[in-house]
């Protein structure tokens, strides 16, 4: 981290946290069935074992998510799998009621 | 049924491979035979011997076989009706299926226990279960050529998996191929002895017609027992008729259907009094266990054991516990319950007041100076279950101890998932030994777990606890203006029980991670 400078709260956290070597610790604990347990920044849990460190609100960077497959095990990924996922919802932070669950279940 | 092997060459490793080569037996199956041949056929390439490129080389549940079904349906384009689904699922488990013991350890996926902390070794969790559960992978068998198609196929559909944490920071492709690979063919191999024999003494579906004696937990709400009257149908099926109460006295009552896979899969739809009820049970001849949970609402569940009525046994004591120097009424709940309960040194029973070969209702006394801990209840010949007898409660534990509930509704396509937890309370013996009491009535409340959620105001925003039920309901899904960045409903809690012991308060703590939605959810997670 020579040549990164944290520039807001958040990222200065981190920087600290990875400094004093406590990142892994969290990273062991959040072995939760289905959830993702890699936190950059966390789907369900952060770096710290909390929340208040992943996206805020989740909408604003969504399709952030879900382009380049990122927490593919719970958000549909738009690059590979379901394209058309947000036809409907252009605007995430708008639109979020118009995504659907992706599961083909019996009828 | 015909059991072929063939060998196959495999970068100079020799791949064993199970093929489908069966005679069909029932029309299901002629069915199923054609379902392959006529929609499968089309890209799996055939092998001989009635065998289909990848299909015939893993082992999967029923839930796993869906998986891959929804994923041709998903990624590749595949129409299929609901109606082939099914056969095909089915088909598949009997055939292709896992035996009991290699699903040891890892039904909590099948029945969406999804508050499970796993256990895996490191190298696991890092490759596959920083994604998707762990248990996904543990309920597969494949050889290692297919293990390492997968590995392939998960690298093309999500490319920037290689870029996260725990990937960027080591060779992941290297590893994956080279030691989860071999790590997984061995863990979880295609060919194995359990699943050979398995298939040799799988029981017909027949032998689980009857009526069952249950008894249950439902977190949150309490004890129930009754009894579950199973009907054969045709091709592994039955219907079912379910007749039960709780603790409080509220009915638990409805009718259903269900469906045996691989010999002892056992999986129910019951509407029990308008709620859609789903059964995944681990059957067999003499005893139904598992977990029973709302269709729409897999955290509303309850822990599920059954006894076939003409196999005796003692499947519970409810409440499992009495206080030194008091009275209290107790019911034994089992199948062939006969003769005069007996519950050990310094507990009397004071009077029957119910005999039927379910369920045995007893008033009991516990003398002033009955030690305190565990003790074997019998009734005739029957033992296997126990009674706490306890002096006073040394320590309250909220179960689970680390939860995660999900914001949902508020218009949105995925429902609130609810936390639901027990206040455990647990005894110290006069040997000094911590011995688990039971579940107790508790008063509940969520508190900030640290600083930034108390500075952030989780729980004003993240949900409400009913006060006299360990009952969590989040807040609603999306954007809330009201809160700093318009951030979600999430928030970081604790959990408080207080447990009243004789006008003496205990608690305990749990932590409650309250967090956003999920829209990709499989039956295995």
């Amino acid at each position: 981290m020579k040549h990164l400078k944290p520039i807001n709260n958040k990222a200065l956290k981190l920087e600290q946290a990875a400094d004093e070597n406590r990142i892994e610790e969290v990273v062991a604990m959040n072995s939760v069935a289905g959830c993702a347990s890699t936190t950059d920044p966390g789907w369900e849990i952060d770096a710290f074992g909390g929340v208040s460190s992943l996206c805020q609100p989740m909408e604003s960077d969504l399709y952030g998510c879900s382009d380049p497959c990122w927490w593919p095990a719970q958000v549909p990924d738009m690059m590979s799998t379901y394209p058309d996922w947000n036809k409907d919802a252009q605007a995430s932070n708008d639109n979020w009621r118009n995504l659907g669950t992706v599961f083909p279940e019996d009828k | 049924m015909k059991r072929t092997f063939r060998f196959a060459s495999a970068g100079g490793l020799l791949a064993l491979a199970v093929s489908l080569a069966l005679q069909p037996q029932t029309s299901q199956a002629r069915e199923a035979q054609a379902i392959l041949k006529e929609t499968c056929m089309a890209c799996h390439t055939p092998e001989g011997e009635n065998a289909l490129s990848r299909i015939s080389h893993q082992r999967k549940t029923p839930e796993g076989w869906l998986m891959s079904i929804a994923r041709m349906q998903t990624m590749h384009q595949l129409k299929i009706s609901d109606e082939d689904r099914r056969t095909l699922v089915k088909y598949l488990a009997d055939n292709q299926g896992l035996a009991p013991s290699e699903t040891d350890g890892v039904r909590y996926a099948l029945e969406r226990r999804l508050n499970t902390v796993e256990q895996f070794d490191d190298q696991t969790k890092q490759m596959c279960g920083r994604c998707h559960s762990g248990a996904r992978v543990a309920l597969q068998r494949r050889p290692a050529q297919e293990w390492e198609r997968l590995v392939n196929f998960h690298l093309g559909q999500w490319p920037s998996l290689e870029y996260q944490a725990l990937s960027r920071d080591r060779d992941w492709f290297d590893l994956a191929r080279k030691e989860m690979v071999p790590l997984l063919a061995k863990r979880y191999p295609l060919d194995s002895k359990a699943w050979a024999d398995w298939q040799k003494s799988m029981p017909k579906a027949e032998a689980l017609v009857g009526d069952w004696s249950f008894s249950g937990h439902l977190p949150g709400k309490g004890e129930l027992n009754g009894v579950m009257k199973v009907t054969a149908a045709e091709g592994d099926h039955f219907t079912l008729s379910v007749d039960g109460q709780y603790v409080d006295g509220s009915p638990f009552k409805g009718q259903g259907t269900a469906i045996l896979y691989s010999g002892y899969e056992w999986r129910g739809n019951v509407d029990i009094d308008g709620v859609k009820m789903r059964q995944v049970f681990a059957a067999n001849g003499a005893q139904l266990k598992g977990r029973m949970f709302e269709a729409a609402h897999d955290e509303r569940g309850l822990d599920f054991i059954a006894a076939r009525q003409d196999h005796p046994q003692l499947l519970a004591v409810q409440p499992g516990y009495l206080k030194a120097g008091s009275e209290t009424e107790v019911s034994l709940i089992g199948s062939g319950l006969n003769g005069t309960p007996s519950f050990g040194k310094g507990v009397e029973v004071v009077k029957v007041l119910e005999q039927s070969p379910q369920r045995v209702r007893v008033l009991l006394k516990a003398a002033a100076d009955a030690p305190a801990g565990l003790r074997e209840v019998s009734v005739g010949a029957l033992k296997g279950q126990q009674l706490a007898v306890y002096r006073d409660i040394a320590e309250v534990k909220v179960v689970p101890a680390f939860s995660v509930a999900r914001i949902g509704d508020n218009g949105g396509a995925t429902p609130k998932v609810q936390g639901r937890f027990d206040a455990e309370a647990w005894g110290r013996s006069a040997e000094g030994k911590a011995y688990r009491i039971g579940v107790f009535p508790a008063q509940w409340k969520v508190e900030p777990f640290d600083d930034r959620a108390r500075e952030d105001e989780d729980v004003k925003f993240a949900g409400s606890m009913q006060t006299d039920a360990g009952v969590f309901t989040p807040g609603d899904a999306g954007p809330n203006p009201e809160r700093k960045m318009s951030t979600n409903n999430a928030g970081n809690l604790k959990v408080i029980a207080a447990v009243d012991d004789a006008g003496k308060a205990h608690t305990g703590e749990g932590h409650l991670i309250v967090t956003v939605q999920r829209w990709n959810n499989p039956p295995i997670p």
